[in-house]
């Protein structure tokens, strides 16, 4: 299986200007709207600021949840969502553990990152990178980055941040 | 319809309890963009001339800008204005951080308070919800306390802007703050919710903004980015923020020092960018689309002086620093802290404290005054306990809270001749005897002394080749030159007209004037893809020369004349006494009368001509004036 592919950002580095925010929202629906971007920024004092996309798990508990089975695989190892056949029913969602797929409120279909690097090539600060597990263990030895997010998870994945 | 913003407004009468949405009035942005030009003519239009800026007849707007919420680099600004408390004048202030975005997302642009509410009370918005709330459990809680509380009954991601118990408790220079560290500081506008008894506004946009040109837009917004990324001012304003402010006007004999004696400071190394960043910063932070992130997020880790939070900028360093005669950084920091705890301007905080402390070096306040404070220069224990005692108006803090004009004017005893301030509020961190300027800017800004409503930057630093573009040749050597005042008169002005312009848009002056990467033309560029608006550089000029005149009948309506563009005597007929500036004074009447003439305002009322306002379709606002002819 090749390596599976995410983005992730080091909350010590980035300032929180939501510019990753905004492009994906921009380049996907044309529109500014933090509400229907596929990155989310949580703010976390003291001085942490979170970027969230999908971190493509190999058991992707997402594409098992869907009673449509709107969601998939594809050969180059991304989660996708099938349009025709997403209803919103919302599975997925309840299904995410780092609530990284929502309903777009217009569409009423899924959303989710597909690892485009449009976000990537615009960060101000180089806060966000694509990884893999195996590059993320060489570039940050001692797990500091998750850590944190293991620390504040509470505040970042709870379901009650998509009201 | 308009493309890129909310599109309605909020009326809320707190007598009444009433609110009412209209729609954004198309006519009126074409005519003063939105931001501070559409609080300006709103405003003019709604508060009654001869009013107490604390009763209930004063009106309160906030307004976001055309371009906040956009993807333009630095575009997260709002605009707060209303009578100003501290001046009796025209007030205004700006703030950038993430609640002007959040109101356009929940599709408002501006947001006005008329009358007072008999309890204290909080404006609660989420997308088309709009309802008061009680204030009970927050209020006499600080910044911090109501941003915790309210967020945890409101979802973590609401926004808000509040004020901390310095407004509450009608300070004069109380501030509006959001998103926890993000001031609009100046004008005392937090006094004006404290006397309405509106804490807070909190805000939750799920909604989308739709842009006039999708298509181009992408491709525009990554054009401004690289040419700010590209600048080469950026590196260091992201290294430093405005910290390092402190080493440069030190090194041009521009950091008011021992409330504005001089502008050199002996201790300036100890409270300087490089030690703040070398000892104190956790991380710099950018608010909403902002790539030039010169927010600082530091700490003091232990000692008296402990905390962890937002900033401080230039200004605090200075205000609470050289202006005191205090080279303890630790304090300096802490001090900001707490100003942004209970919500204070930290600029009119220092410049009181600072002239409070020249009164006890010239033996004209004593211990009997200050309830036994030790005002020495540099006791910066003594200024920390001062920063409480005024937000709280505890002993002689409730004589300082009313800033030092105020303050001055009821000890007397010849204290009135330390009082650094124009229309009665303190002069910037700008030492205006070292870059001229600085010294007419501070006395034609509206709301009384002020270096940001022109913020004459370009003499400051080597910008030639942007006078040039922006001005013309013949206007070099002697426009760049910061010590001649020659041609200062039209550089303000020029000025003046673009930063009220920037202002209205919702962006920030880094960028646009310092440096100055950003210029009409791109503005202009961005109002097209943004919002769909067609304007020219001379269009956009127009507007910025019809807010400002706008700006001085609201002043003038008040009783503003030529007489009260006015300095302090220190800056304007003594020497500066040491440092690279030495023996310069401002020579202000020389300035002046080139900026009237400039302006076409008659150059000894100060009031614009009938032919001015006739070429800026101000007739009918001036109606009922006294307006001169040329």
């Amino acid at each position: 299986m090749v390596d599976l592919k995410f983005v992730i950002g080091d909350p010590r580095v980035c300032t929180g200007c939501m510019i990753c925010v905004n492009v994906c929202s921009m380049r996907y629906l044309k529109v500014i709207s933090p509400e229907r971007s596929r990155v989310r920024a949580v703010r976390i004092e003291p001085g942490l600021d979170f970027t969230l996309f999908c971190r493509n798990c190999e058991d992707a508990p997402c594409i098992d949840a869907c009673p449509e089975e709107a969601l998939s695989r594809t050969s180059k190892g991304i989660v996708i969502v099938n349009n025709k056949k997403c209803t919103g029913s919302g599975s997925c969602v309840e299904a995410c553990p780092y609530n990284a797929i929502r309903i777009n409120p217009d569409t009423e279909k899924a959303i989710k990152c597909i690892q485009c690097d449009e976000c990537i090539k615009r960060c101000p600060v180089d806060a966000i990178w694509m990884t893999t597990m195996r590059e993320l263990e060489e570039r940050d030895p001692d797990g500091e980055i998750w850590a944190l997010h293991d620390e504040h998870s509470e505040e970042l994945y709870s379901k009650e941040d998509l009201q | 319809m308009i493309h890129g913003v909310g599109g309605k407004v909020i009326w809320v009468d707190l007598t009444k309890g009433e609110i009412e949405k209209r729609p954004i009035e198309k006519k009126l942005v074409e005519k003063y963009l939105l931001g501070a030009g559409y609080l300006s003519k709103v405003l003019f239009d709604s508060i009654p001339t001869d009013i107490d800026p604390l009763s209930p007849e004063n009106v309160l707007g906030f307004a976001t800008g055309l371009l906040t919420a956009s993807m333009f680099p630095q575009s997260s600004r709002h605009v707060v204005a209303a009578l100003s408390p501290l001046t009796d004048v025209w007030g205004e202030s700006h703030a950038a951080g993430f609640w002007g975005p959040e109101l356009k997302l929940a599709g408002y642009d501006a947001i006005f308070f008329t009358g007072a509410s008999p309890d204290p009370v909080y404006l609660n918005i989420n997308d088309s919800t709009v309802e008061l709330l009680s204030a009970d459990d927050v209020w006499g809680r600080d910044v911090f306390e109501t941003d915790d509380i309210l967020r945890k009954r409101h979802g973590k991601r609401a926004r808000l802007i509040y004020i901390g118990q310095a407004g509450e408790n009608l300070v004069r220079f109380a501030a509006v703050m959001n998103d926890r560290d993000r001031a609009s500081a100046r004008s005392g506008l937090g006094a004006v919710m404290g006397s309405k008894k509106l804490k807070a506004i909190c805000v939750r946009g799920a909604g989308k903004i739709e842009v006039a040109d999708p298509k181009k837009y992408m491709d525009t917004m990554d054009e401004f980015y690289r040419r700010m990324l590209a600048n080469p001012f950026t590196p260091g304003r992201a290294k430093y923020g405005t910290t390092n402010l402190v080493e440069m006007m030190q090194h041009i004999g521009r950091l008011p020092s021992y409330n504005m004696r001089q502008g050199v400071f002996e201790g300036y190394e100890k409270i300087s960018g490089e030690t703040i960043t070398e000892k104190y910063l956790v991380k710099p932070r950018s608010d909403w689309c902002c790539l030039q992130r010169c927010a600082r997020y530091t700490s003091v880790k232990e000692g008296p002086y402990k905390y962890v939070g937002g900033s401080p900028e230039f200004e605090t360093q200075s205000s609470l620093g050289s202006r005191c005669g205090n080279d303890n950084l630790e304090s300096v920091l802490f001090g900001h802290h707490l100003a942004n705890q209970y919500g204070m301007d930290t600029i009119s905080l220092g410049g009181t404290i600072s002239w409070a402390m020249e009164a006890w070096d010239e033996g004209l306040l004593t211990a009997d005054d200050t309830d036994g404070i030790d005002l020495s220069w540099g006791n910066h224990e003594s200024i920390v306990k001062l920063i409480k005692m005024i937000a709280f108006r505890e002993g002689f803090g409730d004589v300082l809270a009313e800033g030092s004009a105020r303050a001055a004017e009821k000890i007397g005893r010849g204290t009135e001749k330390f009082v650094m301030t124009v229309k009665k509020q303190e002069i910037a961190g700008q030492e205006p005897r070292a870059q001229k300027s600085m010294g007419l800017a501070a006395v034609t800004a509206a709301r009384g002394a002020d270096h940001l409503y022109a913020f004459p930057v370009l003499d400051e630093a080597g910008f030639d080749d942007e006078i040039r573009e922006r001005f013309g040749e013949e206007y070099l050597p002697e426009m760049a030159e910061r010590l001649n005042p020659k041609y200062k008169g039209i550089m303000v002005k020029e000025c003046e007209d673009f930063m009220v312009v920037v202002e209205s848009l919702g962006l920030c002056k880094y960028g646009t004037q310092i440096p100055p990467e950003f210029y009409y033309e791109d503005v202009a560029l961005a109002l097209k893809v943004h919002n769909g608006f067609e304007f020219t550089r001379a269009d956009l000029q127009t507007i910025g020369e019809r807010i400002v005149n706008l700006n001085r009948l609201f002043n003038a309506r008040r009783g503003v004349t030529r007489a009260d563009d006015c300095l302090p005597d220190r800056l304007t007929k003594e020497g500066a006494p040491l440092g690279p500036s030495k023996g310069e004074v401002v020579e202000l009447d020389q300035m002046l009368d080139e900026y009237y003439l400039k302006r076409g305002w008659d150059n000894e009322t100060g009031i614009p001509y009938a032919s001015t306002l006739q070429r800026l379709g101000l007739v009918e606002e001036a109606s009922g004036m006294e307006i001169p002819d040329e």
